[in-house]
């Protein structure tokens, strides 16, 4: 099954064209990863697919219905299935990580007893080995607690899709590979969809399943995560050749 | 036609943030529990030392000038009259405003433009949070309920550098001053006060958001915002204020 349907997209900003003519559908309960060279339009098509960033041409049908970028109903019930982690975390510096994940427990259910939002909070700062941290604020984290903390609210209203704009960028392997093994948990067990964005081949080989080229201002492949990687064409051997030199 | 279209956008916001309070004030959502607290309390720090001493200086300076033309005509007397109606109707207002511009409005901006910069509200959408609600209803409310507080401590210090000086320039004891205030000045004249120091307020905060949600990308527009921010508050209390002289006097 298909959860997102993107035809004939075109996602930039102003008058200039990022990327475009993008056709592409994201299999639901599956872990898709965009991958690109740097300022490839990566984060531009994620916040396109978020709802924050209106196409130039093209829709999007999230479960068939079509986005309409224009209504705040239909960006609402978008809002409401999603979850997203920020390329740069964007946590709110003004509350405690705690208060963070709770953030949007305290919003969209008000009524829920506190005793509940702890427990539920409590579990997903576990999740991703931050228990500890709870009463700190974002500016005495580093960079990848932060990660792991946005990771945590983004998971907390149990969301069905998840967007991940580098999730494992500054982890160290280990952590990395937690995150990982975090990810293909909730697509395993609980049918969560991730649309990732990366660039660590290890972790694209380890949670994959489908993959997304971006080059030179389109879609230059789309393809199984097993058969992109055994692929000769000469830019992905090149891009997952460097990519892996570059990681020992 | 950017003006215009700034205008538009000003206005939109205001009437958005009119219809988010009145939408908190009848179901208390959207906003965090705790935050109007810790709004006001952040705001009377930041406020109340700095326009009590400017508003108390302001009061002996116009009070030593006056009292100085006052004595030629034997008018001592009427010098609590002159500083309380000047006081309470136009400098309180006038000085509150404008302090209330660089104090608060200036870190209201740059508070949301950085939360721009770092994605913040882009995050708070996501989540299904409106920015211009969740940030800007405590603020709101809280700007409302310390501006009364402040006007009347601003009111009173005003006055008490009136009192200072007409017992030690002009010999004025401080009961008949004090009873010269009060007979001059009518509730009236501090509804007046009121209001207006009401009107700028707001205008001080809606302009601090607006430029802070529509500031142009990049870190290095935190400043520019802020800076854009505070002049367009003063200009706004300024224009207001004159406004208020035409309908009112
Ligand atoms: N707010 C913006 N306004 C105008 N152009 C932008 C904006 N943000 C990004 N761009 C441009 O869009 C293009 C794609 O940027 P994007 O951030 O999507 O790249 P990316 O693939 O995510 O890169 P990275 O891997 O470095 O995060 C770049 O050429 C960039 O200059
Ligand atoms: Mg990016």
């Amino acid at each position: 099954m298909e959860i997102i349907n993107v035809r004939d997209l075109d996602v930039g900003y102003g008058g200039t064209v990022v990327l475009r003519g993008m056709n592409f559908s994201i299999a639901q309960g599956r872990i898709t990863a965009i991958i690109g060279a740097s300022g490839s339009g990566k984060s531009t098509l994620l916040k396109t697919m978020i709802g924050l960033l209106p196409p130039l041409a093209g829709e999007i049908r999230l479960a068939g219905e079509r986005i309409e970028f224009d209504s705040e109903r239909c960006l609402g019930r978008l809002f409401r299935r999603i979850g997203v982690l920020y390329q740069n975390s964007a946590l709110l510096g003004a509350l405690t990580l705690y208060e963070n994940v709770a953030l949007p427990i305290r919003m969209h259910h008000p009524e829920r007893p506190r005793s509940e939002e702890r427990a539920a909070v409590r579990t997903m700062l576990d999740r991703v080995g931050l228990r500890d941290c709870e009463d700190k604020y974002p500016f005495e984290l580093s960079g990848g607690m932060r990660k792991r903390a946005a990771l945590a609210r983004a998971m907390i209203l149990k969301p069905e899709l998840i967007f991940c704009d580098e999730p494992s960028a500054g982890l160290d392997p280990i952590t990395s590979a937690g995150l990982d093994e975090l990810l293909l948990e909730l697509r395993t067990g609980h049918g969560v969809t991730f649309i990732v964005v990366t660039h660590e081949l290890r972790s694209i080989a380890r949670i994959a399943d489908r993959v997304l080229v971006l080059r030179d201002g389109r879609i230059y492949h789309e393809g199984d995560c097993a058969d992109i990687l055994r692929s000769d064409d000469p830019y992905l051997r090149e891009f997952f050749l460097r990519k892996t030199d570059h990681d020992h | 036609m950017r003006p215009l279209e700034d205008i538009r956008r000003f206005f939109a916001l205001l009437a958005d943030e009119i219809y988010y309070v009145g939408q908190y004030l009848r179901r208390r959502r959207s906003v965090l529990p705790g935050e109007i607290v810790h709004q006001l309390y952040a705001m009377g720090y930041r406020s109340f030392p700095i326009i009590g001493l400017i508003t108390f200086l302001i009061g002996i300076t116009i009070s030593l000038t006056s009292a100085a033309q006052l004595k030629m005509f034997g008018a001592d007397i009427y010098l609590a009259d002159l500083i309380g109606i000047a006081m309470i109707n136009e400098l309180v207002p006038l000085m509150a405003g404008i302090m209330l511009a660089g104090k608060i409005g200036a870190s209201i901006t740059a508070e949301i433009a950085a939360m721009k910069v770092t994605e913040e509200l882009d995050a708070l959408k996501t989540m299904g949070i409106v920015p211009e609600k969740f940030l800007m209803v405590p603020r709101l409310v809280a700007i409302t309920l310390v501006v009364p507080l402040l006007v009347a401590l601003a009111d009173f210090v005003g006055i008490i550098g009136g009192v200072l000086v007409a017992r030690f320039s002009l010999g004025t004891p401080v009961p008949v001053f004090v009873r010269e205030v009060l007979a001059a000045v009518t509730l009236r004249d501090f509804l007046i006060g009121l209001g207006k120091t009401m009107v700028f307020g707001w205008a001080v905060v809606i302009a601090a958001g607006y430029k802070g949600f529509f500031m142009d990308r990049g870190p290095e527009g935190v400043g520019k915002a802020t800076t854009e921010s505070v002049v367009l508050s003063i200009a706004l209390i300024i224009g207001l204020d004159c406004v208020f002289a035409f309908v009112l006097y």
